[in-house]
Formats: C-alpha cells, structure tokens, sequence
C-alpha cells in the first residue's frame, strides 16, 4: 500500500521497466502472479460475492433464507447503535491519527541523533509494545485502568494525589481516553520506525548546505526534513486510518464487550454483534459494505489531499 | 509534594547549571532525559507485568510492583503461575504442556512469514519488472482490497475452509494468507531501484527468469526481506480471530487462543496469564532485537525512496 | 556462511523446518473415522471432569468420543457459521444462554439443536429436576438443552470482620436492613477523602448485579413468550435502589471491575459482602487461600419480608444438533455426565456448582462443612434456596437487552450524580421504557418468524 501513497509520483524504475518487458516473455509476469490471483479468487472474490448476496436476505440457519431487499441497509442507516459505532469510529481514527503522527514523528526525531550507544536500547523501548498482540494489550490495559488497583490509577495519585478512582473502563466519558491512550501506547513504535527510517534516507548533504546557509534547526525541520519524508507521512496516514477504521480487537479485549452505553462500540464491533452473536450474516455483511465504501472513501479523499501540491 | 513528583523537579531543574557550562552539553542532557522519560512510560506495563508474574495470586493487586523487601519470600514471590502455566492440562489429545503451544505457534509464525515471504516477493517482482496488459488494474484491484475488513469475510471463508476439508488443520491458516498484499507493495517498492542490466544480463546468460528473481534479484533486497520477515512473523504470532475460529484439537491450538482462555468469563487466572503473555513476547523480541538495523533500513529502501 | 536472503530468512526458514518436524513428530495419529460423537463444550474445568468419564463410556458402549474445548466466542463464531454453511457440526454442545438465544431466533423447526421436550418428558426428567432451570433453554415452551445447574445466588461475607463491626448476618433480612446498615460501616475510616471500607462489592459496569438482582424480585428480560417485560413500575424501583447504592453521597457499594481485583478488595476489607453464586464460591478457595475461615455464606436479604431470598446468575446446558446422527448414544452420554446421581456428589465437592437433580442434594458431600466457609455446610446452604431460584428465559435479542437494561442504569445514574435530590422513579421508568421501546423495534425486523406461518 505504499503504492498508494507514491503512484501518483512517476519515478524512474517505471520506465526502465516498460524497456525491459517488451522484450521479455510476455507470459512470465502472470505466472508469478498465479498464486495471487488463485488465492484472491477463492479467498477473497467468491466469499466477497457470497457476503453481497447475503446483504440482501435475512438468514436463520441453513434452511432460511428470506429475500428482504435494501431492508438490511436501511436499518442500519437508522439504528441508533449504529450512529454511536459509526461516530466512535471516526472519532477513534481522527483523534489518533492526529496523535499518533506527530508523537511518532517526534520520537523519531529524539531517536534519530547522531550515534548514541543506547539508541538501540531506547528503539526497542518504543517499539515494545507490538510484540504483544492486541489481544493481550487489550486485557492487561484492562487491568491497568482498574481503580484503585490498577497501575494508570496507582501511578495517578502518586504524581497528582488525584485519580485513584477513576472508574476509566465504566465511564463513558473515559472509554475514548483510554483507548486512545492504550493504542498510543500500542502503535506509536511502529509509526517511529517508519519515519525513523525516512529520517535516515534524507541526503544529509541537503541539511548540511541549509545549515550552511544559516537557516535555523526549524527552519531546516520545516523547509528540508518536512517535505523529504512526506510520502512516509501520506503511507502512515494512510495506513493508519484503515486501521482505525477497523478497530475492534482491543476494545474488544479490553472491555470484554462494548462497555457502557456502547462507548467502545466500533463498525467492526457492530458488525460482529451482528454476525456471529445474533447470528444475522446478512445485517453483517452489509455493514462490511457500508464500511468498505467507508474507508475507501476517506483513503482516496486522504491521497488526493496529501498529494496535492506535489509535482 | 510527592516523592515522584520531587525527583522529576529535580532532574529538570539539574540541567540548568550545565547549560551555564555548555550549551550542547545540557542539549544532550535533555534529550536523554526525555528519552528515559519515553522509555520509562513505554516500558512501565512490561514492569508491572515482570513484577506481576512472579507475586502470588493473594498478593498480586496488594502493591503497584513489588512488596517491600522485608516482606519478601517464597510465600509472596514465587514461580506459581510459571508452574501451573506449564503444567500439563489433560485434553482429548492426551496430556499437552505448554511448550507444545510455544511449539505451534512457532512453527505457525515461521512457516507462514516464509511462505508469504516468496510469494509476496514473487508477486511484487512481477508489479515491479515488468509490464503488461492489466498491470493498472491490478494494483488498483490490491490496493482496494486492503479496504476491506477480514471479519466480512470470516463467514463464507469458513465455509470454504471446511469444504476443503481443512477443519483443524494448518492449511487453513497458511495457505488463505500465503500471499500478503501489503508485502506485495513493499517489495515491489524495493525492487523498483534494481538496474535492469542486473535482469538482462541474467537473460543474456541464459537464467530462466525464475532463477533470475530468486538468485540474482532477490538476494539484493536483503533489508526489505528482514524487515517484511518482522512485520509478517509478528502478525501471525499475534494473529487470534482466525486460529480460534479454525483449530478444533487443544493440542493444535496457539499461543494467543490459549492464553485467552485463562481470563475467561467462568475463570480468571490472571497471574498465569500474564506469565503467558510474558513468555509469548519473548521469541518476537529476540527477533526484533536481531533484526531492528536490517528492518530500518529496510523500511528506509523499500516505503521511501523513489 | 553466506547468507543469500539474510540471516533473518536464514534463520525463519530453519526454524519453520525444525518446527515442523516436531509437530508432525509430536502430531499424535488423529482417528481417520469421524468419532461416533463430538462434543464440544468452552471452558477446561468442564472438560477435566468429564475426560475420566467419557473415557469410561467409550469403553462401555465400544463407541469413540471427541471431547473438545472451545473459547465461548469461537463456539459461537463457529456454531454461526456451520448452521449457516451445512458444515458439519458437533452433536453435543456446552453452551450458555446467550447461544441458545441466538439459536431460536427463526422458527422452530429451523433450530439447530434436537427438540429435548418430549424426551424430558418420558424420561420423567421435569420432575426430578429445579424446573426453572429449563427456562434458559427453552423457546416458546420447548426445551433444547439439558441444565447443567442450578447457580444459586447467596450474600457472601467477611464473617470476621462483621463480627468485630457487631453485625449480625442473620438481621439482615430485607434489603432496607442491609442499606441502612451500609450507610453506616461505608466511610472513610483515616480521612483522606477516600472510602476505605463499603458495604457491598456491586457489579456496576455490566448488567450482571442489576438483573440478577430483578431476577430476585421475578422480573426476567423477556416473558418465556419473548416479550419484553422489564419496562415496569417495579423493575424501576430496583433501578433506582440500584443507582443510589452505587453513586454520590448515599452509595454502599464498590465495583472491583474483574476477579483479582474483588479477591483484593475481600482481603483488604474494601468491602465486606459480595453477591456470590455457587460457581463463583470455588473462585475464591482457589484464588485467595488466606481468607480461609474468615468468610461466610448468607442468603440474600429479601426485597419485603417473607420473600424470596436468592436470584440466579448464569447458567450452562447441554444441548445436541439435529444434525447427530446417534441421538440416543448422545442423549445416554449427556445423563452420564449430568445426571449419575453417583457421580455428583464428589463432583460437588470439587466445583461447588450445585446440580439441578434433586435427588443429588441428599449426598452426605451437599453437608460437609467447609474450613474455608467458617465450617458451613454450603452444599446445603445453596440446596435450601434451589426451589425458590427464579426462571431467567432465553431469548435471541438477551445480549441486547442486557446492554440496553445496563444504559437505562448509566443513564438514570448520570441523572443522579447532576440532581441528588431529585425524585428518580420518573427517569428511571422512563428510561426502561425507552430500553424496552428499542429493543422491540430491533424484534419487529425479525421477518423470519412471520414467513413460517
């Protein structure tokens, strides 16, 4: 998917590749993509078929199947659960792509001096996290914000003599800190190394002359490094809303459930409710689509903006 | 004031008097300190969670860390959750300890970041280093996929899956994720910068152009296959919906379905949970520990120069 | 060595190798046969107790058993599916009410499950069993899976710590009596301005405490004909004692939020009772050995004197598929394993969870006293209130309705926290009406129902 982010750049493999190919077998490239197209067929375009169908019936086991039309579809557009997933979904994404981008950033900057002998230490504190799966941050974050036991609360009081009992996990209001704070905490290492390893493509002979010039450390983060690591930014921008708009896992996890007054409840979550726990697929699969068009929207929406005013 | 309040005043305020002496040296000063501020709050869970392992149950939640030293001993600290995390649970299988979930995880992870390593390789080398008719819409066509979420599809595919008979099987988990579509695009990323002469003159030399990818392309974007080889062992080794849906037998399951099991809604065993947790995260940090320079520079190859 | 792919490949690859003999060395040969019954039941505990006897009845009947645990929401990812897609399915199930919900949403004869009744009926199991444990699995009077307890619900305490508080358990009859003792021992004993010590430990953050405390008064989530019916002046009375023993300046209770947290809690003397039923009292001998002694069973205080003194929570079942194509050996399997009256004795003694056969109860294990309950026999404790547990009925939309029933509470209690003094019993009616409201409208769409006729 970095493509996505760059095909809008015409760099030069492209054209080195159309001189290679007209004298290649024509055949070969097909082949390596066999295995590709296979896979997609069986695991990805029938099942994908099969979920539209279903969109379009109400299904009880394997002998009922009622025809309901766009009935499916317009509950959903009008379930009040359904406008408190779809609102915490995009509030979930905004918020932390909005946090995540500048804290990943940021780090990456402080880990990116020079040669430090801790650096390697310091890099696998900040990308800790995922090693863990989602699951397992969702359940020990679970016991993290637990009042008065847990470690955030703990940790609270003895930096502000406030907050031992914050119920986080039972306060609507709080749910949304929380998660951000623990998906920060999960993913923010990974979004580092991204732009740590942009960090280190820039032509350093490019700072050095600005430097030369006399412009000013922000001048240069602002005039050089900004503009040099931007298709980075577009990928982990990217990126990072279709994950978002994905979310379920660790809410999942960590609230065991949707917590209170749906606080937790995403897209994903809606559909899963729907799917497996009422056993409605037809209402579930045409949530999937409502949120396909979703975040193909606001992936393209994403391209069109963060390309702009690039040549 | 409190304590920790108290010593992170004074640690701020320690770099003042160095700046008088040197500038850059209160700089660094700084920039470490809020360094070790980022790796304290990053790593204080994975304290908590040390700490935590080796408390008894009765005391687990009575202190943040660990008790004071006067109240150390065996009945306080002790390996309890190790030993009944690793004891041998009865099953259907026969008795199944807990290295043999270690061992299916593993070898799950491994055998899945190697496969999907060749085809994804594969895959992109075709996007990269060629061009032909569809070529567009291909990539269009991956790219959207990606949009899509797994859940959508979990239904029909267990379908399949059980069709093709692979109930309780690996298959079910390797082959349907044989090939990634993000590793596609990063690899067809790294090979865009690969000079043709490289592929011509294997032409030349009368390479098949299978061997062509494998010997003579491939082997030069090393960073990038260290750097996918992280990204796709760590989403396996994670990976929790699709195992715990496909996997029957309890001594085929893995580490993430069993570890779920401790915290169950009829019984939560948090202790030996967490002592689960801590073992799981072992095999991915030691392969992030060798890997991290081969993955920077990687990534810094493969997602950023054009 | 050279590495032509790097070493990470390198080293993947050998490990994929050297795993991957390993577990097809340790892969024992799984039987080629399907076994002649698959039974699949969620949680471990389960199934070490029932592994010695199935293994006992494979010998005697000459016939193979699977025996399988699966995580609860794999179980009904899976159970989904296969209904869905014709796979196969195992012939007996361990499930909950909330599966068995899900499962009789269409019409009858489209449920998944074996149609138990007239079976019950011959074998004269209705009247040998709490009869009101065949309400979670059953749909418009018919029954789809055995019950496999009976979950009584009792006032678990810190008997010693009353005592030195001169409080005796046995006064506390009525939940009047309860409160207006718990406003006084819940205080902040060294005023730092947080409560060191509350009356009760409440489940505030799920439906759990609310609705079991409902069930008490006989108001379960859906009528046995699927009706909503907990939008009434009663059930927002509860709402409202609820509320106020959980928020502001009247509050007796505290949530411990999850099970390491209450055994703290019940150490520390956070709090002195807790609403404890049978399967949660083996929790805590397993998960807190340093209480042993020091905490007592009572039953729970009623709603009015006379009334009944204990609710239920949870329950399990074991229901067999259509699909099974041995019925009778799985139906004979399914009374070995929860109704051989000679097996559920030290079963007991080993889970505390209280079986729904009567006939069990008269086992001298139902009078042992127990060391960790201050030397009460519990067995009997829990056998005296099993007649009087209130029918929970299952319903296909009980997971909505309990996080509908769990708003209505946030709701009336963020009410409360803005206006203390303000009369709640408006708010709370209304808001169990606006629950109840939705949760039809969500019932109306069901067009399955309405086709079969």
């Amino acid at each position: 998917m970095s493509a996505s982010a760059f095909s809008h750049k015409p760099h030069t493999g492209r054209q080195a590749a159309s001189a290679t190919s007209r004298r290649s077998f024509p055949l070969t490239p097909y082949l390596f993509l066999t295995p590709y197209f296979l896979l997609t067929i069986v695991f990805f375009l029938y099942p994908l078929f099969y979920a539209t169908i279903l969109s379009f019936y109400q299904t009880n086991g394997p002998t009922r199947k009622v025809f309901v039309g766009l009935a499916n579809f317009r509950f959903i557009l009008s379930d009040p659960d359904f406008h408190i997933a779809l609102r915490n979904t995009l509030l979930y994404t905004i918020l932390s792509v909005t946090t995540q981008v500048p804290v990943a950033l940021a780090l990456a900057l402080l880990l990116n001096a020079r040669r430090d002998k801790l650096k390697s230490f310091f890099r696998l504190a900040v990308f800790a996290p995922n090693l863990v799966g989602s699951i397992f941050v969702g359940i020990l974050f679970s016991v993290l914000f637990v009042p008065r036991y847990g470690l955030v609360n703990r940790t609270l009081q003895s930096l502000t003599h406030h907050g031992l009992l914050i119920a986080w996990l039972n306060e609507p209001s709080l749910i949304m800190p929380a998660l951000l704070l623990a998906s920060l905490w999960m993913y923010v290492g990974f979004n580092m190394i991204y732009f740590l390893a942009a960090l280190q493509s820039i032509d350093a002979s490019l700072i050095e002359a600005a430097r030369i010039d006399g412009a000013t450390p922000i001048k240069v983060f602002w005039h050089v490094t900004l503009p040099s690591i931007r298709p980075v930014t577009t990928f982990v921008v990217v990126m990072g809303t279709i994950g978002s708009l994905q979310l379920f896992e660790l809410p999942y996890a960590m609230l065991r459930g949707f917590g209170p007054k749906n606080a937790a409840l995403t897209i994903v979550g809606y559909l899963y409710q729907y799917a497996f726990q009422s056993g409605d697929l037809g209402t579930g699969a045409a949530v999937g689509w409502i949120l396909t068009l979703l975040i193909l929207g606001a992936s393209l929406l994403q391209l069109r903006f963060l390309n702009r005013g690039q040549s | 004031m409190t304590p920790l309040q108290l010593t992170i005043l004074a640690l701020i305020i320690l770099g003042l008097p160095i700046a008088v002496i040197s500038a850059r040296l209160s700089r660094g000063y700084y920039r470490y300190l809020a360094m070790i501020f980022v790796a304290v709050i990053m790593l204080l869970p994975f304290a908590w969670l040390f700490c935590a392992v080796i408390k008894d149950k009765d005391i687990l939640n009575a202190y943040t860390f660990l008790p004071p030293f006067r109240d150390w001993s065996k009945t306080t600290l002790n390996l309890n959750n190790f030993r009944d995390l690793l004891q041998p649970h009865a099953t259907m299988q026969g008795p199944v300890s807990f290295w043999r979930y270690i061992l299916n995880s593993l070898f799950l992870a491994s055998a899945s970041t190697t496969i999907t390593l060749f085809f994804s390789s594969l895959s992109g080398y075709a996007l990269a280093k060629f061009r032909f008719p569809g070529q567009r819409l291909i990539m269009t066509f991956m790219l959207a996929s990606m949009t899509i979420p797994g859940v959508v599809l979990l239904a029909p595919n267990f379908e399949t899956i059980y069709h093709l008979g692979w109930m309780d099987t690996y298959k079910s988990l390797l082959v349907p994720g044989a090939v990634s579509v993000f590793g596609v695009f990063l690899f067809r990323q790294a090979f865009l910068p690969v000079p043709d002469e490289i592929i011509e003159a294997g032409r030349i030399d009368g390479c098949s152009e299978f061997r062509i990818y494998l010997t003579l392309v491939l082997p030069l974007v090393r960073p990038m296959i260290g750097a996918f080889c992280l990204i796709a062992f760590l989403g396996s080794w994670n990976s929790f919906i699709a195992p715990n849906v496909f996997l029957q037998s309890q001594d085929k399951l893995t580490l993430p379905v069993i570890l779920n099991q401790y915290v169950g809604e009829y019984q939560q065993q948090y202790g030996v949970f967490l002592a689960g947790t801590l073992l799981a995260i072992l095999p991915p940090a030691i392969l992030f520990f060798a890997l991290q320079r081969e993955f920077i520079s990687g990534l810094t190859t493969g997602a950023v120069k054009q | 060595m050279d590495y032509p792919f790097g070493k990470a490949a390198f080293w993947i690859l050998i490990l994929a190798l050297l795993s991957g003999i390993g577990v097809a060395a340790l892969n024992r040969s799984h039987r080629v046969h399907r076994p002649d019954l698959v039974f699949l039941t969620y949680t471990s505990d389960h199934a070490n107790v029932y592994a010695p006897l199935i293994h006992k009845f494979e010998r005697d009947h000459h016939v193979t058993v699977d025996l399988e645990v699966v995580d609860l929401a794999a179980l009904q990812e899976r159970l989904t599916a296969a209904f869905q897609v014709h796979a196969e399915v195992p012939d007996l199930v361990e499930l909950g009410v909330v599966l068995m919900g899900s499962a009789t949403k269409g019409p009858l004869e489209d449920v998944g499950f074996w149609d138990l009744t007239d079976k019950i009926h011959t074998a004269h199991l209705d009247d040998q069993l709490v009869s009101a444990r065949f309400a979670g699995f059953s749909s418009r009077g018919h029954i789809f899976a055995l019950p496999h307890d009976v979950h009584p619900v009792m006032l678990l305490y810190r008997a010693d710590l009353l005592a030195k508080l001169h409080i005796d358990p046995s006064q506390l009859t009525t939940w009047d009596d309860f409160t207006r003792i718990g406003r006084q021992v819940t205080k902040d004993i060294d005023g730092d301005g947080i409560i060191d010590r509350y009356m009760i430990n409440l489940p505030d953050d799920s439906h759990d405490g609310l609705q079991m405390l409902l069930l008490q008064k006989g108001i379960s989530l859906f009528d046995p004909m699927g009706n909503v019916s907990f939008d009434t002046p009663d059930a927002a009375e509860t709402l409202c004692w609820y509320v106020r023993q959980t928020e502001g300046a009247t509050r007796i209770s505290f949530n411990a939020q999850g099970q390491q947290n209450l055994c703290r809690c019940m150490i520390d003397g956070l709090c002195l009772f807790y609403i404890c039923p049978d399967w949660r009292s083996r929790q805590f001998q397993l998960d807190v050995p340093s209480l042993s002694g020091k905490l007592a069973l009572m039953p729970l205080p009623a709603w009015s004197p006379g009334q009944r003194r204990t609710s239920t929570w949870g329950a399990t079942g074991l229901a067999i598929t259509k699909a099974c194509q041995h019925k009778d050996l799985a139906w004979q399997l399914a009374m070995s394993l929860y109704y051989d009256k000679n097996q559920l004795g030290p079963r007991f003694e080993a889970t505390n969870i209280l079986p729904p056969l009567k006939a069990a109860w008269t086992n001298p294990a139902y009078d042992q006293p127990r060391t960790f309950f201050s030397n009460q026999p519990i067995g009997r404790l829990y056998a005296n209130l099993a007649p009087f547990v209130p029918s929970d009925y299952a319903n296909p939309y009980t997971s909505i309705a309990q996080a509908k029933l769990r708003d209505a509470y946030l709701n009336t209690k963020l009410y409360y926290r803005d206006h203390p003094n303000a009369d709640l019993m408006p708010i709370a009616l209304d808001q169990l009406h606006s629950a109840a409201a939705s949760i039809r409208q969500i019932q109306s769409r069901n067009v399955l129902l309405e086709t079969a006729h």
